[in-house]
């Protein structure tokens, strides 16, 4: 085990080092701190952090809430459909790219929802269909991460949910409480764990991957990782250092949030109690 | 009625993108205003018969590098799993936190310094330098899957068969392994799944010499060549499904002989 | 904790073992002996060809074609690898950073702005391109001197030749603009319908740079070299222009399509009205192949389109460097040109001065059908310009970003 952590430690240690200019394949003319005080300097930085962090919350934010609750209804299916609900898996086995392909065929202005409005007479010419996959609130990002994201959380959450007696449900049922009371009061503590993991998961995932937004990214703003991959594969050499700069910002980044969610869902749980 | 409703959400969300892939691979314009494609072609079909030989090769080098990293995964997490299910230490929440990193960090982050120290080492360009890489970001998963297995199996199994008289080696490989199969098929899936559908760190290290499947697909999905796009991913679909509902099968087989299920 | 670490050193050992250096020697060798001797070395070996991989027709005429000629005249295996330019050149710097000096690639595909990059950091090999029969015979010195401004000196042999036109579709526009200022015109009064790929993209920038020659007087001033105080000067106009049409852009110009794929499906399917491309032939292509509707044509501006000559270099730790160049010798053969010029194989353009073919072979280049959306030499050569130098380049795409994309 140790020989890998020291390679991603190393690999990580490069990358600092590049970010200061050192060790850069081509002599490198600027001062140790330049690249950071570029990106610092540049707005455009700034809102494609802030971008990526957007995108990132809300497909995660919806793939958890959304797959819990699809989780759990699933769960109280009758067996003979809990087999053929198997398909919620199928998501997960598609590579990320093909999900955003998929988004492209149904939400481009000359797609298949285009297409359905046409039918249905809302639009008369392809023009006239909202503006989904362009308009500068990465829509079609977040869609592509949540249909990845929903049974990736469901998968976490069903773990939880088949260890669960069934019998305590039925218990509040007969004494009484709603349906809605059962789940927020009964079930969805229980499946706290799984529901953080998930959202950290799927938060980190899409702040830094560069799958999805290498096919439906949009200009401006523009998700991190993309940037980087410009600065790195599409620029001068010499901006190498900004691409490694980025990139430890967002490691560093990723590292904090951790730490500081883990502190906090631990800090919540020591006041709810335990049954 | 309830479950119908949710039946049809978990149809429309996950079922339609295949189906309407499917149709994409066979239509290639399909667009506005069709609702239902107009004009079916075979030309992507065509392509793919006539590209076999390059398809099949990538494939199995997919399937080839994937499996490694399984495997590799399972051998580096088996006994520090079974430390960490088992013992409690200062520091263990630290230490199981930073172990898991690997996964949490975008991999762009140290896949690119690696590059350097993977060409020094010559692991670049190599299929050990794929693998290697592949596990040492998707570790962790194998990680927490043999942890929560350990846990649920108890330590009550080892101590009988110690006591009986058997070697720690020989209790790892009859006892403990057979009953964790569950958790290591469970982390063997994901590994698999990230392995196969990794593209950038494939070919990063891989340097071109190391063919993958997603090498082939990822251009394609790109371009305007939308039925090529569809038909290889339909092919990617394929393949862990089948892969899957083997060892589904050929695990139900066993452990039904055994007694177990 | 022992057995570990002898099997990592084992492993080690394996791994490096074959990869120690064989001869920086023969490679230079290579530059003095005559080319038959290279043609034998060359013989029954393996050529790794590391090329872009996004178009579907060329993959398969390399596949194909290519590699079955080579198998036939040299019993050479032939493996074309899909890489982007940008990303093997910085495979190529890791390598040679770290001191890799046999690596696994032949031949590459490579000009412009990544010609330059690799050259600088001495990633190629070389000079070896006047070693070349075919290069001796059939190309004009004057082509291969400088690419994009920057001498090439024998790095890099002729591959193909480009020139940047423009895409519509006959049936929904009958006559497009003629000019820069035409152009401009349609795109006000018809606001949504035009865009071009986001710079850095290959086919964005060369958009830019073309109207970056129209509104600031011509090409003329620019090829001397790289001056900061002619750019600083001339660059405003550029950016006034580009964000004088923004508004009017596809999507209000609030997202440009990432790159050359992305505008050629939208073309395609009709949401934007004007494709364009640095191939002459690439709508032919598309309408082969089923992307296009069959009334898609090109045209061109009067005010210039830029063309360029892509070429073929060879890395400086290739492992197989005889191959390579015999592989490039057979690139810009005349029966390579042409087949490459056939639009059912892919129609680019040939890099041989035709002048100097014998009147057979000059008939057999005439007789190829372009089809009907490729533009002829006849009306591409009166309005050829040449390429930028390219420090311009860099600084056109970096001032892009800073004066359009974010403002």
């Amino acid at each position: 085990m140790l020989p890998y952590l020291v390679l991603f430690c190393g690999g990580v240690f490069l990358t600092v080092c590049q970010s200061f200019g050192v060790l850069t394949p081509l002599p490198y003319g600027g001062g140790a701190l330049d690249a950071y005080g570029k990106l610092m300097g540049d707005p455009s930085f700034f809102a494609s952090f802030f971008f990526s962090l957007g995108v990132a919350a809300v497909s995660a934010l919806f793939s958890v809430a959304a797959g819990t609750f699809l989780a759990y209804r699933v769960w109280q299916l009758p067996r003979q459909l809990a087999s053929a609900a198997l398909v919620y898996k199928i998501p997960l086995i598609l590579p990320h790219i093909s999900v955003a392909f998929v988004i492209l065929v149904f939400w481009s202005p000359s797609g298949i929802m285009s297409s359905m409005a046409h039918s249905l007479g809302f639009i008369q010419t392809l023009h006239q269909f909202p503006n989904v996959l362009y308009s500068g609130w990465g829509i079609g990002m977040i869609l592509a991460y949540t249909l990845k994201g929903i049974p990736f959380a469901m998968l976490l959450v069903m773990v939880l949910l088949v260890r669960f007696d069934i019998r305590q449900v039925q218990t509040a049922a007969m004494l009484g409480a709603s349906g809605l009371r059962i789940f927020f009061t009964i079930v969805l503590p229980r499946l706290a764990p799984a529901m953080h993991t998930g959202f950290i998961i799927l938060f980190l995932y899409s702040f830094g991957a560069f799958d999805i937004p290498y096919i439906l990214s949009e200009s401006r703003p523009g998700m991190l990782s993309i940037h980087v991959y410009n600065l790195y594969f599409k620029h001068d050499l010499a901006r190498r250092p900004e691409a490694m700069a980025i990139l430890v910002i967002m490691f560093c980044f990723s590292l904090v949030f951790i730490i500081v969610y883990s502190k906090i869902v631990n800090h919540l749980d020591n006041g709810v109690r335990k049954l | 009625m309830r479950h119908a409703l949710i039946f049809l959400v978990l149809v429309l969300l996950f079922v339609l993108p295949v189906v309407v892939l499917v149709l994409v691979s066979l239509a290639p314009g399909w667009r506005f205003p069709d609702v239902w494609p107009e004009n079916f072609s075979f030309r992507g079909l065509i392509y793919l018969a006539r590209h076999q030989k390059q398809i099949l090769t990538s494939l199995s080098s997919s399937l080839l590098f994937s499996l490694l990293t399984v495997l590799t995964t399972l051998i580096m997490c088996l006994f520090p799993a079974a430390v960490f299910a088992r013992n409690k230490f200062p520091g263990k929440a630290l230490l199981e936190g930073l172990l898991l990193t690997p996964a949490l960090v975008p991999p762009m982050t140290f896949a690119m310094g690696l590059h350097f120290l993977f060409i020094k080492f010559s692991l670049a360009d190599t299929l050990v330098g794929v693998v290697l890489i592949l596990a040492m970001f998707s570790y962790p998963y194998m990680f927490r899957s043999l942890v929560a297995g350990f846990q649920a199996m108890g330590e009550g199994y080892g101590i009988c068969a110690k006591n009986l008289g058997a070697s720690t080696l020989s209790i790892l490989l009859r006892v403990e392994l057979p009953l964790l199969m569950p958790a290591v098929i469970a982390g063997g899936s994901v590994v698999f799944l990230v392995a196969f559908s990794e593209y950038f760190l494939v070919f990063l290290i891989g340097g071109g010499s190391v063919a993958s499947f997603t090498g082939i697909l990822i251009p394609l999905l790109n371009s305007s060549n939308r039925s090529l796009a569809a038909i290889l991913t339909l092919i990617f679909l394929f393949l862990p499904i089948v892969l899957f509902l083997i060892i589904d099968m050929v695990l139900v087989r066993v452990y039904r002989k055994k007694g177990m299920v | 904790m022992t057995k570990k670490c002898i099997f990592l050193i084992a492993l080690w050992a394996l791994l490096i073992l074959p990869g120690s250096s064989l001869a920086k020697d023969s490679d230079d060798l290579l530059l003095d002996i005559p080319f038959q001797q290279i043609q034998e070395q060359a013989r029954d070996t393996k050529v790794r060809w590391y090329m872009f991989g996004g178009w579907a027709h060329v993959n398969d005429w390399v596949d194909t074609y290519v590699a079955g000629e080579m198998k036939k005249q040299y019993n050479i295996d032939l493996i074309r690898v899909p890489m982007d330019a940008g990303i093997f050149i910085n495979k190529l710097l890791n390598e040679k950073a770290a001191g890799k000096k046999i690596g696994n690639i032949d031949l590459l595909w490579i000009n412009g702005e990544n010609f330059k990059n690799a050259k600088e950091a001495g990633l190629l090999f070389g000079p070896f391109a006047e070693k070349l029969p075919n290069v001796i015979k059939y190309v004009d010195p004057k082509s291969m001197t400088h690419d994009f401004g920057y001498p090439v000196e024998g790095y890099e042999v002729p591959y193909g030749r480009a020139q940047f036109v423009f895409e519509y579709d006959r049936a929904s526009i009958s006559t497009p603009p003629k000019n820069m200022d035409g152009l401009k015109e349609w795109i006000h009064s018809n606001p949504g319908l035009f865009t071009y790929p986001q710079p850095p993209d290959f086919t964005g920038s060369a958009f830019i740079r073309q109207i970056f020659y129209a509104v600031t007087g011509g090409h003329e001033q620019y090829l001397s070299g790289w001056d900061p105080d002619l750019f600083a000067q001339k660059a405003p106009l550029l950016w006034d222009w580009l964000n004088k049409i923004e508004p009017f852009l596809w999507q209000k110009g609030q997202t440009y399509p990432k790159d050359s794929a992305v505008l050629d499906t939208l073309f395609s399917r009709g949401e934007v009205a004007f494709g364009m491309s640095y191939h002459p032939s690439h709508a032919q292509n598309k309408i082969q192949e089923g992307s296009y509707p069959n009334s898609a044509r090109t045209f061109v501006l009067a005010d210039g389109s830029i063309y360029n000559t892509h070429f073929t270099a060879i890395p400086f730790n290739g492992p197989n460097k005889a191959g390579a160049m015999v592989l490039a010798d057979f690139l810009i053969s005349v029966e390579a040109q042409l087949s490459k010029y056939n639009p059912d194989k892919w129609g680019d353009f040939p890099a041989l001065d035709l002048a100097r073919l014998s009147p057979e072979e000059s008939k057999k280049f005439q007789a190829v059908d372009l089809g009907p959306a490729t533009l002829g030499s006849d009306i591409l050569n009166p309005v050829a310009v040449p390429e930028i130098p390219t420090e311009f380049l860099e600084a056109l795409e970096q001032g892009w970003k800073e004066n359009v994309l974010d403002k």
